[in-house]
């Protein structure tokens, strides 16, 4: 079917999230909808879904006006919605999860058909090629499966008309690549499928037209045939961007961290980290690369005295760090971006000034004695918000009230704040826009250049072909190969994450 | 270039599985030791008879009876208590004792009995029917709990619901017996009113906690609270001066045409009160309507991924409002039955946490509605062994056998359910789009 919105505007308070948006998409076509965070795509989505109204503007379905009041009248429309976040209820088998709102029933007291129902899913499941065993519990099934069963939940509903949010952000590259065959098939069917997303490879590779969205707006639109990353990437944040932020060659120096034969167990006690060895030396940048889970966020966890660790040896430049506090190892000058700003870099509902010296506040010229030197503190806070230029009101202002880049931005002050030897820099870049990615980088080869030691774990495998001198690929709680900057390509590194020996396929 | 060579795991299986084998060590030692001591008990008291009887009539006194000694009692129970360990030794950590558990609860449970009767004849189909009728508003309060939470609602207000129904049924069913003298119309006037003001209460329950966002543990709080305030003051102020108030009418047992005259399972299972059977067809369909049908599946994805349901255009709120006025009305039910069933009047506070032992059963029973009543079973059969216990006059303080029921709840949701999962969403307010 044909989709088209004209002028779509929705107002929230204070912000104009979609400013008289049009767009349209024809049948059996793939429409790649690229923005930043905050750009409208999820408002728009939800208007879409019927879970929001515009406030002016039509939505026209095969050139007939409609009017989604809510979810029922969407998907009644013929729209199906692939979330971000899947909508999935954990305890229920495949048939349940994907029957549920359109349940086919008989007899009076309305019984649930079962068995037509699981008919019904095998036949979509082996037409569309998507291989969901119907009797698994969702729970049981690992994310790659979850989102087939979420498309499946759209075709169950006769979708003609597929929206996909961020698809790929849980998914490793081969997942992804799987899952772009399937965009590919349901459009050679005939539907119409509209893809979500902020990652520029991914509409390139995948759409066959993309519009750019930008505060609210369509900034315009493209032809993947013809476009670039970086008109793509400027078109997003509407100056010109570095999508790879120039740095000289690594002049490696002495060993900074040294890991030897680590073990960590994770909150279950189950192993975690089996066994890494690593070098990390003055003035490089080592990137990890990892599908999220596989032992990256306890390794990070275990170098910053945040978990206890089962045995082997760190040393961070010399010292033996085994049983240190968080604090012993803040204090040999380590900084440390923790991977959830939110939970560990920062206290939501304190003011900037406060966030920024939370790993100093202890010790001159903050505290005298135990009693702050609010002065000094109001001095150094304004000078961290002039220097790492982080958009805030004042310094008094909550955290909590900034945007995701700017918050990331405080993080990355107060930790660079000090003199540091080495930095362990976990997901610095997530849910980031472009710009913010591209100042964080920059800041973090300063400190390379500078002469610190970085360790930078990353499920962006951009983020770590576009920063990393040395990339190690972390799976299954091991460092399963290191490839210097230059022979690593997306390929040997997806292969890797994937779990492949080290060797096979990859260029030795 | 270098690639670090995969080690051999430096340390064995996982630290989780080794605490697992300690535990299950000591737990096949505990139960060995049991047994010995079961052993043990036994060499002092074959002397003692152990004699239970069962009424073989409803009507009549014809009684059968089962005659041994206490020390046989014990001797069965160390060896089952024994056997359970050497399996668990055995077996190790895979081995599922839990269910072996109430397994041995039988045994031990009628040697204790036997051994407080101490030579005395017990009639145990008092006891057993007895466990049936104190199971009832157990039961109901569980299904009430069950929808509540099923949908994903905490409803600790089970207790208030139960004692305003209690008061309001026995109000109600006074007034309509003094004017009209007619007994059945006089209970199912007070049983629907029970039911209606259940109801309410759980629609006032719903709206604070989906409305209002209330915290869903402090609004049942609340309501608690305000039942006892309210009811104590209508006993006080109202019925205390106006006696006919306070005179509803009577349900009694109801005899099964045909299956109240099987011998021994006659009396004891179908001379109950309609309540019972009630409240057995409730597990019932609940059942059926929860695991089986459209709404069931509704009202179990709203408890358990509210979001999900809402996106497919499910109307959350509403199912939660809905099943909070069922659960109320069932409770109101439950509440009606203390009076009108057992205490012949309203007194005050007379449901003296029954509603918090339904939430136990609800937990003990894993939100399913068959296993809540098999819970609530076990609950009523402690209550009622208190009773003939302390009629039977057996050596212990009764206050000590007054507390058998709340301690048996305690041991059992501690020990014997161990992690249950509940609905995953209970007590989150959703927001709807």
């Amino acid at each position: 079917m044909r989709l088209e919105l004209r002028e779509i505007t929705k107002r929230f308070p204070g912000v104009l999230a979609n400013d008289r948006i049009s767009i349209s998409v024809d049948k059996g076509q793939v429409l790649g909808l690229l923005g930043e965070n905050g750009a409208g795509k999820t408002t728009l989505m939800n208007i879409l879904s019927g879970l929001y109204k515009p406030d002016s503007g039509e939505i026209l379905v095969d050139d007939q006006p409609r009017v989604f009041s809510d979810p029922h009248a969407a998907i009644a429309a013929g729209v199906g919605m692939v979330h971000q976040h899947f909508m999935l209820v954990p305890v229920f088998d495949v048939v349940e999860a994907v029957a549920l709102g359109a349940e086919t029933v008989r007899g009076p007291l309305h019984t649930f058909d079962r068995a037509a129902a699981r008919r019904r899913i095998v036949e979509l499941s082996e037409r569309y090629k998507l291989n969901v065993n119907p009797d698994l519990k969702i729970e049981t099934l690992p994310v790659g499966v979850r989102q087939r069963v979420e498309i499946l939940k759209a075709l169950y509903r006769q979708s003609d008309i597929l929206v996909l949010d961020e698809p790929s952000a849980v998914l490793t590259p081969s997942e992804t690549e799987e899952l772009f065959g399937i965009i590919r098939s349901l459009a050679a069917s005939g539907t119409t499928v509209i893809f979500i997303t902020h990652k520029l490879n991914e509409v390139i590779e995948v759409a066959d037209k993309i519009v750019v969205l930008r505060r609210g707006r369509v900034a315009g639109t493209a032809d993947p045939k013809t476009a670039t990353r970086q008109e793509l990437a400027n078109l997003m944040v509407g100056r010109d961007v570095e999508l790879i932020v120039p740095k000289g060659p690594a002049k490696p120096g002495d060993v900074v961290l040294n890991i030897k034969d680590l073990v960590v167990r994770d909150d279950r006690l189950e192993l975690a980290v089996k066994s890494v060895d690593l070098d990390v030396r003055a003035g490089e940048i080592l990137a990890i690369a990892g599908v999220q889970g596989n032992g990256q966020t306890e390794l990070v966890e275990a170098i910053t005295g945040l978990r206890t660790i089962d045995s082997g040896e760190i040393t961070i430049g010399g010292r033996h760090v085994e049983k240190a506090t968080p604090r012993q190892v803040s204090d040999l000058g380590v900084a440390h971006i923790p991977e959830d700003r939110g939970r560990d870099g920062l206290i939501a509902f304190m003011s900037v000034a406060e966030n920024y010296i939370l790993d100093t506040y202890h010790r001159q010229p903050y505290s005298r004695r135990g009693v702050f030197d609010l002065k000094a503190v109001d001095e150094r806070a304004t000078q961290g918000v002039r220097d790492f230029d982080i958009r805030t009101p004042s310094i008094r202002t909550l955290v909590t009230a900034l945007s995701g880049g700017n918050q990331q931005k405080v993080v990355v002050a107060r930790e660079f704040s000090v003199p540091v030897q080495l930095v362990i820099a976990a997901q610095p870049t997530r849910g980031l826009d472009v710009g913010s990615i591209e100042y964080i980088h920059r800041r973090i080869v300063e400190q390379r250049d500078a002469g610190a030691a970085i360790v930078i774990v990353s499920t962006e495998l951009d983020e770590v072909l576009a920063v990393g001198d040395r990339i190690a690929v972390m799976f299954d709680g091991r460092i399963v190969g290191i490839l210097s900057g230059d022979d690593a390509t997306l390929e040997n590194l997806g292969l890797l994450m994937g779990g492949a020996k080290f060797g096979e396929g990859t260029a030795a | 270039m270098s690639a670090a060579v995969a080690s051999p795991l430096p340390h064995g299986e996982g630290l989780a599985a080794r605490r697992a084998l300690r535990d299950a060590r000591i737990r096949g030692a505990t139960f060995l030791a049991l047994g010995v001591a079961s052993f043990y008990f036994a060499s002092s008291s074959f002397q003692t008879p152990a004699i239970f009887g069962f009424r073989i009539y409803t009507t009549g006194r014809e009684t059968f009876e089962v005659a041994t000694s206490v020390g046989l009692l014990w001797m069965i129970a160390g060896l089952a208590a024994a056997l359970v360990g050497a399996l668990q030794l055995w077996r190790g950590a895979t081995f599922r004792w839990r269910p072996w558990l109430l397994v041995l609860l039988a045994p031990y449970v009628t040697v204790i009995l036997g051994a407080l009767l101490n030579g005395t004849t017990a009639n145990l189909t008092r006891v057993l029917s007895g466990s049936f009728e104190l199971a009832t508003p157990l039961t109901l309060g569980a299904l009430a709990g069950i929808l509540s939470e099923r949908s994903g609602m905490f409803n600790i207000a089970l207790e208030g619901k139960m004692l305003i129904g209690a008061c309001v049924s026995v109000v109600v069913g006074s007034v309509v017996l003094g004017a009209t003298g007619n007994m059945f119309a006089a209970t199912v006037a007070g049983v629907s009113a029970a039911m209606i003001a259940g109801g309410l209460l759980g629609l006032l329950l719903a709206w604070l906690g989906i409305r209002h966002r209330v915290d869903q543990i402090i609004a049942g709080t609340v309501i608690n609270i305000g039942a006892v305030g309210i009811t104590n003051f209508l006993f006080l102020r109202v019925l205390g001066s106006s006696p006919e108030l306070n005179t509803p009418p009577n349900v009694s047992a109801m005899q099964l045409p045909f299956l109240s005259e099987i011998p021994v399972l006659g009396p004891l299972l179908f001379s109950l009160r309609p309540y019972v059977y009630l409240s057995i067809i409730l597990v019932l369909v609940l059942t059926y309507l929860i695991y089986r049908t459209r709404w069931g599946l509704r009202l179990r994805a709203s408890g358990e991924k509210p979001a999900a349901a809402g996106t497919v255009g499910i109307n959350v709120l509403q199912i939660r409002y809905r099943a909070l006025l069922f659960a109320g009305l069932i409770c109101g039910l439950a509440g009606s039955y203390l009076p009108l069933a057992t205490a012949g009047s309203f007194q005050m506070q007379m449901t003296a946490g029954k509603g918090f032992i339904a939430l136990a059963a609800m937990i003990f029973g894993a939100w399913h509605p068959i296993g809540a009543f098999a819970a609530a079973l076990v609950f009523g059969f402690a209550d009622s062994a208190q009773a003939l216990l302390s009629i039977l006059g057996a050596q212990v303080p009764p206050q000590l056998l007054n507390s058998v029921p709340y301690v048996v709840t305690i041991v059992v949701v501690a020990g014997v359910v161990g992690r249950v999962r509940g609905p995953a969403s209970a007590g989150q307010p959703y927001e709807q789009g």
